[in-house]
């Protein structure tokens, strides 16, 4: 590890501010349940530590005007437990509640959890990959199971976040602190595919920090769910999962979103499912043929073939337990 | 069997207070004034000459104070490798992980720093990693004299064991089952880290360890590095695991040794948990090629194995691949090549040789039950093993009690149902698998104290690596002087303060040591007999060191465990939802933690059998899943309930008639996961672990491939 100086600022301003600083390397830290494994490893070794959590008022969830506002350092575990998420946005409930284990639920946060780096074991274990600076990726012909079916190129990293594709499928807003001010961009622009800059994963600058998300007012009839699939029992990322959110009326689907996770380098969203399914009854067999369409277009790897039933499954399963 | 007083009573540790009140001192928990950190600096290549090391950089970083690399240091690790001279630091290096320097500095983090600045000039050499590659001619060599490592008689040949001939055995054969076998290298994953600190009082060396083996660790050490073994002391109070990557001394003991020696400084150093996974050592990786041939009606008439260990590039274990003796069969051929590979160092893990060897060996002999339309159980009923190597006697063998009361527990024969029975998305299946481990006697030592009040001191050079033998040895003590627990203190883990003990490793330490307390208890209890207690500030001591011998007898431990799985066939998930172990491991001295051994072994086997790997880059030959969250150990989500059936054979050997626990515990587990996933599917997945790659690949009937 590098030594580090860790700086407690005490707003926003004064953190963009500190993050934005000529001559020194600076990454800014909420819960650190990976970042100081990262800095541990050296994956980044940065001069300076931004501490939010000395800021107030990040992680409070609040509502206005319908809408549902949660403080970028709030908890994966208060998420995953709060009375207003798990009525009206259970799929970021459910999300935020497959995350890790309890102990990286208590000290992670949401913010930390939609721009974590990925897990890939070769950016993992420092090879000179695109996320660590290099010019390429070790995983196409190499050790593939966990990487991307969808969207890889010239990285085929998953995106790891398991908050992410539910915050696609509810169509939240992220507000963005910046040294020219704030922007609020819609979760699916946040996400940046490696065709952009395979070194990343998102549009966040270096000095800018998410300060929080909005939800939508849920609109009526929302039902929604996270489905994870985990290769043990706890405390790995999704090798696939899929958020859902239905707006039903009565047993018809108005509209939908189903995004994917694990699969792509940014949460996959799935129009044609999408379409496949507005303005209709989802039936078993409605929902197996949105299974069926959800891999159409799949590239998978030498050893991730597994992945294709495997989402197809799932996306046919939490459907059908969705609309029931 | 007649019951005990003490022993045989759930009794819990008599440390626990102090393990889970933070009171206990562990290795890394150690430190002394002026105390020195210290750091390896490790190859990053698979197989790499050394051109030129330069530690000018380093050298001058301000508290930086010894160094150790190849060029000044030509200490040899002589446990480290059985057949070759491995030196502390080697040129060339041979794995990931390799140990190329060692820097001593006034804290962690200057140490650190200093690695970054040695620089270090590799020539890279070709590498190999599988053991059936690094036999082809073309291989690169990774030892002088090629990469088959040498047998016990010093020649590069395979080790072969036959009985019988097998060649009549497959003519005798109505039907024969053959099949290719793999399993991965897995780490040993204990919770503790690895740490030693070492500092010398004049010309005495003193190391606080984290060992399996205080007395061997200590002989170790004074042989590499060249003083009297007096002059050694070691000291282990507290451990955290080692599941048999602790047993011997390691060349962090020596590297913390020789730097506390040149810096005149006590020195401790350090592993990061990823260094622990790389460079101590894992279980071996093997590829097994079983042939067997069975009669009509089930009987068995030959087994034939050809088996390829990676031992990585030194040969620290044996690398020999076990089980084949739980079965009963005239005619045998074992032919194992242990190979040197450019993957981490294999060596002890939990029954080192059995847990992969009895994967292969029972997922064959269920093809053959299932190929003959066979319960698998009544299979094994016939054909278990009743002499050892069908001709010497056992001491005692609960095996078939094992597989009867066992399979009753489970309800095996409600549960039984040929393979793929079910016609849903999610299947069930059961499995089982049976295992034998040697259960040996031989010497060690204890010397019991007596006081004028009536309160003993036991003392035993036992470390208790998670097995609880502090209280195993005080209830054996209680037992055999009548006198109530809370009457006796246990010394223990301080090779000054205590005798010569076997080391937690064989799962010998409850029949070796526990006999040596007994045998103490007895001359004690005479000596009170014929002098009373001692007066005042007296006491009568007993020393023991007896060193029991079996006469044409074999003495093994039994064991079948019962796994039920719940295979969804559309996401390729697997769930183990009911596993009965059932052991005779003699007279049980102590059932509470005897359970806790039963649950750890078998989980760490469900592990083996779903998950677990020390996967590698076939390109770069770099580890991929070091540390818990990629090498997927098993978490508490993971773990099943596990029921325990005691098959409580009455050996006349050993202490109080107690055989062999902590090792049988892991040796069916992985076959009976695997052979319930056959059972609920009908299709076989015949290389470890049974990742969802594997599964949906199996299930999909190579669609995936």
């Amino acid at each position: 590890m590098k030594t580090f100086t860790n700086v407690n600022p005490k707003s926003v301003q004064e953190a963009v501010k500190l993050l934005g600083q000529q001559g020194k390397t600076t990454a800014v830290v909420g819960g650190g349940s990976d970042l100081l494994g990262m800095v541990k490893e050296r994956l980044i070794q940065p001069d300076i530590l931004v501490n939010l959590k000395t800021i107030p008022g990040l992680d409070k969830i609040t509502e206005q005007g319908g809408e549902v506002r949660i403080g970028g350092l709030t908890t994966l575990a208060t998420i995953s437990q709060d009375p207003t998420i798990r009525s009206r946005y259970k799929v970021l409930a459910d999300a935020a509640g497959a995350v890790g284990t309890p102990q990286i639920r208590n000290a992670g946060t949401i913010a930390g959890n939609v721009s974590q780096r990925p897990w890939c074991w070769y950016f993992r274990n420092g090879f000179p990959c695109f996320k660590n600076g290099g010019k390429t990726c070790f995983s196409i012909a190499g050790e593939n199971e966990f990487h991307a079916i969808f969207g890889g190129g010239p990285s085929y990293i998953v995106h790891p976040s398991d908050t992410a594709p539910a915050l696609v499928a509810l169509d939240a807003k992220f507000r963005i602190a910046g040294p020219a001010g704030e922007r609020t961009i819609a979760a699916s622009e946040f996400f940046a595919p490696p065709s952009k800059d395979p070194s990343r994963e998102n549009v966040l600058a270096h000095d800018e920090v998410l300060v929080e998300i909005h939800l939508p007012a849920a609109p009526r009839g929302l039902r929604s769910t996270y489905h994870k699939e985990l290769d043990r029992e706890s405390w790995t990322h999704a090798i696939v999962s899929v958020a859902v959110a239905l707006e039903m009326d009565r047993d018809f689907c108005k509209k939908a979103r189903v995004v994917l996770g694990g699969v792509a380098p940014i949460p996959w969203r799935l129009p044609k499912v999408e379409a496949m399914l507005a303005g209709k009854r989802i039936t078993p067999e409605l929902a197996a043929q949105a299974g069926a369409a959800s891999i159409e277009g799949a590239q998978p790897l030498a050893k991730n073939k597994y992945k294709l039933p495997l989402t197809k499954a799932i996306v046919k399963r939490t459907l059908t337990a969705v609309a029931a | 069997m007649t019951t005990l007083n003490s022993v045989g009573h759930a009794t819990p540790r008599i440390d626990a207070l102090k393990r889970v009140t933070g009171g206990a001192t562990y290795t890394a928990d150690i430190a002394v004034p002026n105390m020195l950190y210290a750091r390896v600096l490790r190859s990053p290549h698979p197989h790499a000459r050394i051109r030129k090391i330069d530690l000018s950089k380093a050298q001058a970083l301000p508290g930086v104070k010894t160094i150790l690399t190849h060029d000044n240091c030509d200490i040899i690790w002589s446990s480290g490798d059985t057949r070759n001279k491995r030196y502390l630091f080697n040129n060339p290096v041979r794995f990931a992980g390799d140990a190329v320097a060692a820097v001593a500095a006034v804290d962690r983090y200057v140490a650190e720093e200093a690695l970054r600045l040695i620089e270090v000039d590799y020539e890279t050499l070709p590498f190999v990693l599988e053991p059936e590659e690094a036999l082809k001619p073309d291989a690169p060599e990774i030892q002088p004299g090629g990469n088959l490592s040498p047998n016990n008689q010093g020649k590069a040949e395979p080790a072969i064991e036959k009985r019988g001939n097998i060649e009549e055995g497959f003519k005798a054969a109505d039907h024969v089952f053959e099949d290719r076998y793999q399993t991965p290298h897995i780490n040993n994953a204990q919770l503790e880290p690895r740490a030693s600190m070492a500092h010398w009082e004049g010309d005495k060396l003193i190391v606080y360890a984290s060992t399996q083996g205080i007395a061997n660790c200590r002989t170790d050490i004074a042989k590499d590095m060249k003083i009297p073994v007096e002059k050694v002391q070691v000291i282990c109070q507290y451990m955290g695991g080692g599941f048999g990557n602790k047993n011997q001394c390691h060349d962090f003991d020596l590297m913390a040794a020789e730097l506390s020696k040149r810096a005149d400084a006590p020195v401790r150093l350090e592993f990061t948990r990823k260094e622990d996974f790389i460079s101590v050592h894992g279980r071996w990786p093997t590829v097994q090629y079983y042939k067997v041939g069975v009669k009509n009606d089930g009987m068995l008439t030959a087994i034939q194995m050809r088996g390829y260990s990676g031992m990585g590039p030194y040969r620290k274990g044996a690398g020999d691949i076990s089980g084949v003796e739980v079965y009963q069969v005239p005619h045998v051929e074992k032919t194992s090549y242990m190979v040197y590979t450019n993957k981490a160092v294999s060596a002890n893990f939990r029954a080192p040789a059995y847990p992969q060897g009895v994967f292969a060996l029972e997922s064959v002999m269920d093809d053959a039950a299932h190929g003959l339309k066979m319960d698998p159980l009544e299979f094994r009923l016939k054909n278990y093993t009743r002499k050892f190597r069908d001709q010497q006697p056992y001491s005692s063998s609960g095996l078939e009690d094992c597989l009867r009361k066992g399979a009753e527990r489970f309800g095996w024969k409600q549960r039984w149902r040929p393979a793929a029975a079910d016609t849903g998305v999610v299947k069930r299946g059961v499995g089982m698998g049976m295992g034998m481990f040697p259960s040996s006697l031989g010497r060690s030592n204890a010397i019991l104290r007596v006081d004028s009040k009536g309160n003993y001191d036991v003392h035993v050079g036992v470390t208790d690596c998670g097995t609880a033998a502090k209280t195993t040895m005080a209830l054996i003590a209680a037992e055999a002087l009548e006198a109530p627990l809370d009457r006796i203190t246990v010394i223990w883990g301080d090779t000054d303060t205590c005798p010569y003990s076997v080391g937690e490793s064989g799962s010998r330490t409850t029949v070796f040591t526990g006999q040596a307390v007994i045998e103490a208890a007895k001359d004690l209890k005479k000596q009170i007999a014929e002098k009373g207690l001692p007066k005042g500030d007296q006491f009568w001591r007993a020393d023991a060191a007896p060193n029991p011998q079996l006469r044409d007898l074999a003495r093994y431990s039994f064991t079948a465990h019962f796994a039920e799985v719940e295979v969804d066939t559309e996401t390729g998930h697997i769930r183990v939802t009911k596993f009965v172990a059932a052991h005779d491991s003699g007279r049980i001295v102590n059932p509470l933690t005897a359970e806790s051994q039963v649950k750890g072994g078998a989980t760490t086997g469900i592990g083996m059998a779903l998950h677990e790997q020390l996967l590698y880059d076939k390109r770069s030959g770099l580890p991929l899943t070091a540390g818990y969250y990629n090498a997927r150990i098993m978490t508490h989500m993971d773990a099943p309930e596990i029921e325990v059936v005691w098959v409580e054979t009455d050996d006349p050997y050993g202490p109080y008639g107690a055989k062999t626990l902590g090792e049988p515990t892991i040796i069916p587990a992985v076959a009976a996961v695997a052979n319930a996933f056959f059972n609920a599917t009908g299709k076989r997945v015949k290389e470890l672990p049974l990742t969802r790659d594997k599964v949906l690949g199996a299930l999909s009937e190579g669609a995936l491939a």
